[in-house]
Order: C-alpha cells, then structure tokens, then sequence
C-alpha cells in the first residue's frame, strides 16, 4: 500500500507540446553546468538535449537549425518562489478579502495545495515564459507558519492546472518565521503573537506528525494492527519528516534561521531552502553544513523590520562561501527578469572583490534552483540526457537589452519573440478593448 | 517664490561661508576630463565625446570636447566613462518612509483628519533617512516625494522635490504638485464609484475658483471642501502648481485632461498604464506622464492595456515621459535609484530610444516638477549633481564610480556599504565577532 503522504490525487496530465528536433548553431552557450561554450551548437531531440559542442553536430535531414550566431544560450530560467496563478492577475478587490494565495483562517495549514488554487489563466505566466521562466514552483503565501504544500509546474499554456504540473516533481511545504506569521495572527488575537509562539507552534505540530508517522510506519511493519486514520494535515508533516516533501521556509533574519536549522536536526528533516534569506550573508556557513539552499533576490530591503539588513552582495557573499544560491522572483513582474537577477547580484558581488563568471552566475536560476526543488538531474543545465529546456536569448542574457528570443520546453518551441503565433496569450485577455491596438499605435497589442 | 530666495540665500552661503557651513567643496573647481558626457541639453541628450566638464562654485560652468581643465582644477579622468546628471526619480516616497511596515517611520499618508489637498509632506521628511545616502550613491539626485492618501475621498495632498545632498538641507521645491487619486481596487473605501471621485474632485476646483482667500472664516454651510483645504486649492491655481493625478484606466485618463483643460491646469498623469491609449491627446495638451516601465501585467481592471513598450509609444507620440518604478511598492523608496535606472532600461528595450530614457531620469521630470531652473542638464549655471558611471547608467550591473550633488562629491558610505564590509568574506576566520569591525 502507499503511505497516505505519497499518494498522488491530482496526478500531472502534462504532455509535451509539439516538438521538432531542433539545432542551434553558433551561440554562446552557458550551460548551467558552469560551462561557458563560445560559437558553439546545441542539438535537441525528442525533447532531450544531444550535445552542446563547438565542434560541428552532425544531424539527420529534417532536423530544424536556428543560426543564433551572435546570441545567448542557457537553459530555461526556474523560478522557485512564485505565486502565479494564485495570487492572480487581474487582482480585485475581493482578493483582498480573500485572496487564493494563503488561507487565512488559521496559522498551521499543511492540508492545503496551492494546486487547488491556481487560476491557469493568468496573464503573468505567459509574462515569465516572454523572460525565459520554464519551470516556477508555485507557493502558498506566508501568512501562516505551515502554509501548504507547492506545486512545480512547467510553464506551458494549459486549461488544467494538471497539464501544467511537472510530472514526478517532488512536492513541497511552505513554512514562515518571524513577522508575518506573528502579525498576521497576533493582531487578530491569535496565536502566534510572537516569534517565540512561532517555533513552538510548528514544534507542536511536528511532534504530532512524528506520531502520526510513527503509526503508519507501525501500521507497515505489522506492530501494529489497525490502520490509523488519514490526517491531511499530518500527511505533509509527515513527508517532510521522511523527505518526500520538501521544506521552503521563508525566513529573513540570520537568528531566525539559525533557529530553524536546529529545529530541523531535532526533528531529523532537511531544509531545502529559505526563502528570501535577506541575511544569509551573516550565517554562509550554516547553509554549507545543512546542504541548505538560500534563495534570495539582488536588492529588495527594508520594507519591514526583518529586511532591514538586505545588502545586494548576499547572493555573491553566501555562494563565496560554497553554499547554494538560487534567484527567485516572488513577483509576475520581476518574474520576468530573472536572469538580470542574477546579472545583478553577480555585478555586486564583482565590485566587491569576487570573481564571478557568466557561466557561474547562470547556476543562480538554473541548476542551483533545479536542486532547490530536486530536480537538478532532469533540469536546470544543458547536459546531455536532460530535458530540453532551452532559452535563446537576443544577447547577454545579463543585459538590460537582451530578450529571450525563442523558449523551448521538452524541446517544443513554447515562445517566439518574433512570431505571434507562438506566444501564448490567456483567455482573460481575449476581447479586451484596452488590450488591443488604436488606430495609429503600432505593436502586437500586449 | 520661497524656494528662488531659499536657493539663493544658499548661494550666498556657500559662495561666502562655505567653510563654516562645512560644505567647502562645493566652492571647489572642478574638472572630469574624457567624459562621454550626455549634457541633456538638447534633444538628443546633448552627448559630448571627451568631454572636459568643469563645476565651480557648486555649479556647471562648461562642458567642451577635448578642453583643457582649469589650473586652479581639480582634475578627475572618467577615461571615456559616461558622465550624466544626477538622476531623478518622478514619483518615490523618500524622507517620508523608513520601514514601511512601521506606521511611525511612515509619514506619507493620512487615514484620518480633517486634511486633503492642504495635506503637505515637506514638514514631514527626514533628512537622516538611512535611505537617502543610498539613494545617492545610486546616482539618485533629485526625487519626487508625494502623498500616499487622506481621508478626502480624491485627494492625496502636495508632494515635494528633494535634493539628496548630506547635510540636512534636502527640501528642493516644497508644494511641487498636487496629487488626487483616481478609480484603483481602493475605489470601494472612496465612495464606490470613479463618477463620484471626478464630481468631487471638479467641484472642489469649483470652490477653489470662488473662495476667497482675504475672507476665508467661515465658508458657505454647504461648501464641501473645509478651510484649510480650500485655501490650498486656492493657492495651487493661483500659483500653478501642476495637478498630478495618479491613474492608469484610459477613460480616466481623459477625465483628467479635460479637468485640466476647463481649469488650465498644468496635468501630470501618474502612473497611466493606458496612457498609450491616448498619446496623441496627452501630447496635444502638453501632459506629461510619470511610467512605471515594468507595469507591463493587466494587474488590475484599471491596467487592463499595460504594456511593456508603453514608453515608447509615449515618447513617439511626444509625450514628456519620466520615470518610477514601484516593484510592489518596495522599489519604490528603498531602492529608489538603482531600481528607476533598471526600468528605464527596460524601457530602451522596449523600444524608447537611448536619449529618451535619459531625459526621462533628468530634465523631464524637472521640468514637469518646477526645478529645471537649477537641475536637469549640465548647462552654465545648472547645479552641479553630476555621476560618472562605470558603465552603460541604464544597465542595472552597472554602478557610479562617483556622485556629485551641487557641486559636492558625496560619500560612497552607506549602512548597506558597512554591512557588506563588515560582512566580507575576507572576515570568514575572523576571531572576534562582526559587532567589534567598523
């Protein structure tokens, strides 16, 4: 039988989109291996990447090739914390009263699937697919100290949030330290009202889910005879518990999260990754020892009191240390620049004395990111045998200037800058008379 | 008007007791010989090649290709660097926000209180803003600093100019615009209805029109607008001072200017996602348009026609553009400077040319906010805010390898600057703890 925790209700639908063995001849490629390949070729097939070599790729007739002498290439940018599709465009004011992202009702909510909430016709993840995003890892909000389990989706254009998911990618929990959580209750006269209340309400609920566990396991071996009950709640506890689903903490402060990882060896977990980790830069070690990724953006501080400490060398500081660092976006606008993302954090780090290389960089928002949410062998760099997700960029995938000229995903061309008829468009923007062109306004309308 | 005498009392001040007020400097001579200098004084950006740009006195004197710098010069070699102006963003909440989370450290807006229009942010800002000296070593000069809200159901009050110059004396131009806030997901605490907001905001210019400012106690029983505000209102036509109206749906948009039209204002659209809807109509009326070039997601039913090249079709149809970038609000103030830079790249991208996208962070926006007088170009006599720049301004990687405001080099010390040394790898092994280095 399966535990209850590894059970798959809303299995992926996903097919690939209609592909063609494609090369690309003549690029720069960063391969998000941490390889640099100048006036080099990359070949697809059957959505899988062949060979990237500055050597000459011999291909069978049939087989499409882009000359991209001049441009960029890498693979398709992950963005591991966003919150597309549930915190929705268009925004309305109903969503502030009850918005999809976080369900606000209590703090600990390690039941809810942020699957269910996601409207697939949003406007924004077509915006990110336009900046190269392939894969986004969709978040409930941090309101709540467990805030429910994410969901990995691939960044094609579906009527179901099921043919968006990513087939076998591992689920993840949400998890929040410090001032949200405790104001988002405390003010309402709830518990936590406190960070303290905060790590001994997840404490709790961690001690329950040991339980639970420990019945099942029990349940399995035969110790024990009657089959305990289903707890949603216990269940992604549960697999947290026995590394099946993986732990996103947002978190900012360094004290904070020192908390967390102790925490986290007492109950005998892995953090995958903290999100936001505005201070990681102080505690780069901690994240080396517990394989602990921090997730972060180039500049964002002092918006509250937690981010007051953001310093835009804090991707360059912790990955001088040798620990992970992967870009995230938390936003459909800066959903769509991620790449400059890292181009940014890189450019600081550089003026401050390190030595970062494009081909390093890149790591931010691919590989590093793939390992963040365990799909490092299937995504993130552009090895043979690994899907082709593929970004050809106009130039320096770091400059301002560049765009992503064409997005493959599973090697199909999801996106073409130059060719409307490949570039996805929502039905929320179908017949939208502040949408389309004026007499006199040149431009494709969005 | 008080700012002219302020500004030249400063003047005087700094010409004769410059030492005394601590900021020599800006009596220094300058020079920055080989600059690629975009002197912003023309409309192609005024570039200059090897560009020799003296300042004396706080001030431009002159910029000549290839001339030799004064003796009495200090010289700096920009080795072919780009030189501009000090930027300036056209819409931040600088020196009135800290920690915006903080209701205390947050002085931009009121919930409550008898104050509207009268509602004036320039006795609220802080001078020792840890966000300031950020700002400025951004390259950030100048910024709009405007209202958030009031209890008035379309007003937001009058925001300010400020020069980001250390030293306390930040307030440029107090009373720069006035600020009315149209339609948004706010509109249900607003009365409900956008006609409601347009029919209150015309009968208070209404008012304004007939109010009399030498007999202002009481007011008629059924005027809607209280004394103060009337009184504000007065004085905003009576000097001119721009109307700037934070709105992005098309037909509000047009409301606006036809409001201006009947009342002669000088309209500022902010925000203006649908902008583009009407370039041909903002352009004929001489509207100027404050953009955030990121804004390119139907985000609400007001920005349904969001678009990313929204500058570009803006500029094309000659419309005075400048920019702000909001990035969920916290790009807004906390990273003023870098983040403006970033979108009006992004805006270059999107197809609004290179001079266009630098006069957008310089002389536009000055001349929509009343400063241009004193700051906006490198030409004789324009105060010296001045960046030379270790690479392209407009791309985001790129950072000032040095800042001048008036004439003033600025430190390159921020807190985030002393949290990144303290913080240094070089420190890893350090045996003392981070709180014992600078």
């Amino acid at each position: 039988m399966t535990l209850p925790w590894l059970r798959d209700p809303w299995p992926s639908t996903y097919a690939p989109l209609p592909r063609q063995d494609t090369l690309i001849v003549g690029a720069t490629v960063l391969d998000g291996a941490g390889h640099r390949f100048d006036h080099a070729n990359l070949l697809m097939r059957d959505g899988k990447v062949v060979a990237v070599s500055t050597a000459p790729i011999a291909v069978p007739a049939g087989t499409t090739t882009i000359d991209a002498k001049g441009r960029w290439v890498t693979p398709g940018i992950i963005d591991v914390h966003s919150h597309d599709g549930a915190f929705a465009a268009p925004f309305t004011s109903l969503d502030l009263q009850a918005s999809d992202v976080s369900e606000t009702s209590e703090p600990m909510t390690p039941n809810v699937w942020v699957e269910h909430s996601i409207t697939v016709q949003d406007p924004s993840f077509a915006r990110a697919l336009a900046g190269g995003v392939t894969t986004l890892q969709i978040l409930p909000g941090s309101n709540n100290l467990i805030g429910g389990r994410s969901v990995v989706l691939k960044n094609v254009p579906a009527t179901t949030v099921q043919a968006m998911k990513f087939p076998g990618a591992p689920y993840g929990v949400k998890m929040a330290c410090g001032e949200n959580p405790k104001y988002a209750f405390g003010e309402k006269g709830k518990f936590p009202s406190s960070r303290m209340g905060n790590v001994a309400g997840v404490r709790e609920e961690f001690l329950e889910a040991q339980e639970y566990r420990g019945k099942w396991l029990d349940y399995l071996s035969g110790e024990r005879k009657k089959m305990p009950d289903d707890e949603l709640k216990e269940d992604t506890l549960a697999g947290v518990l026995d590394g099946s689903i993986r732990v996103h903490w947002h978190c900012y402060r360094a004290d904070d999260m020192a908390t967390l990882f102790d925490f986290a060896r007492e109950e005998g977990f892995r953090i995958a990754a903290f999100h936001h980790a505005v201070e990681a830069y102080k505690i780069p070690q901690l994240f080396v020892a517990n394989h602990t990724c921090a997730v972060v953006w180039s500049d964002w501080w002092g918006y509250k009191m937690e981010a007051l400490d953001g310093i835009r060398e804090n991707a360059a500081f912790v990955d001088a240390a040798g620990a992970c660092v992967a870009m995230h976006s938390d936003s459909p606008w800066l959903g769509q620049h991620l790449a400059l993302e890292a181009g940014k954090a890189a450019a600081a780090g550089r003026r401050a004395g390190l030595s970062i290389s494009p081909e390093h960089a890149i790591q931010w928002v691919t590989l590093n990111p793939a390992r963040v949410l365990g799909l490092e062998a299937r995504i993130g760099s552009l090895e043979p045998g690994k899907n082709a997700d593929v970004v050809l960029w106009s130039g320096d995938p770091f400059s301002v200037y560049t765009r992503a000229d064409q997005v493959f995903i599973d090697g199909a061309m999801v996106y073409d800058r130059s060719n409307p008829a490949h570039q996805p468009r929502s039905d929320f923007e179908l017949g939208q008379p502040s949408m389309t062109d004026r007499p006199g306004v040149s431009g494709n309308g969005h | 008007m008080a700012t002219d005498k302020r500004r030249l009392f400063g003047c005087l001040l700094a010409a004769g007791l410059g030492l005394v007020l601590g900021d020599a400097t800006a009596a220094d001579v300058v020079a920055i010989v080989h600059a690629q200098a975009w002197t912003m004084t023309g409309a192609d950006g005024g570039r200059i090649d090897d560009a020799t740009i003296v300042i004396r006195d706080g001030r431009y004197e002159s910029v000549a290709r290839g001339a030799a710098p004064p003796p009495d010069a200090r010289v700096i070699d920009a080795a072919g660097r780009t030189v501009t102006p000090g930027l300036m963003n056209a819409d931040t909440q600088l020196g009135l926000v800290e920690v915006s989370s903080v209701p205390e450290t947050r002085d931009s807006g009121l919930n409550g209180g008898p104050l509207g229009a009268a509602f004036d942010v320039q006795y609220g800002l802080n001078a020792n803003s840890m966000l300031l000296p950020i700002a400025l070593d951004d390259g950030l000069t100048r910024a709009v600093t405007r209202p958030t809200a009031t209890a008035d159901p379309v007003f937001l009050g009058m925001g300010a100019v400020l020069r980001i110059q250390p030293g306390g004396d930040i307030l440029d131009r107090p009373r720069a615009a006035m600020y009315a806030g149209i339609g948004g997901i706010g509109i249900g605490q607003q009365g409900g209805s956008r006609s409601a907001q347009w029919q209150l905001l015309r009968n208070a210019f209404a008012e304004a029109k007939t109010f009399n400012p030498s007999r202002p106690v009481p007011a008629p029983r059924d005027q809607l607008q209280n004394v103060m505000n009337i009184a504000a209102l007065r004085a905003m036509l009576d000097a001119h001072m721009p109307l700037a109206v934070r709105a992005t749906r098309e037909s509000d948009i047009r409301q606006a200017v036809a409001l201006a039209a009947d009342y002669r204002l000088r309209l500022i659209v902010i925000g203006g996602s649908e902008a583009w809807r009407c370039a041909d109509l903002l352009a004929a009326n001489k509207v100027a348009v404050v953009l955030d070039p990121e804004a390119d997601i139907p985000w609400t039913f007001d920005d349904l026609g969001a678009r990313a090249d929204s500058a570009a079709l803006l500029a094309k149809a000659g419309v005075t553009i400048a920019f702000t970038v909001s990035g969920n609000t916290i790009q807004l103030s906390h990273n003023a400077g870098s983040a403006v830079r970033e979108g009006a790249g992004l805006a270059v991208a999107n197809g609004l040319p290179y001079a266009d996208a630098l006069m957008a962070l310089t002389v536009n926006p000055a001349r929509m906010f009343g400063i241009a007088d004193h700051y906006g170009s490198m030409a004789k006599g324009q105060d010296a805010d001045l960046v030379v720049w270790d690479g392209d301004p407009l791309e985001p990687t790129s950072a000032p390898k040095t800042v001048f405001v008036r004439g003033v080099q600025a430190s390159r010390t921020t807190r985030q600057t002393l949290l990144r040394d303290r913080y240094a790898p070089s420190h890893a092994h350090d045996p003392l703890p981070p709180a014992y280095r600078p």
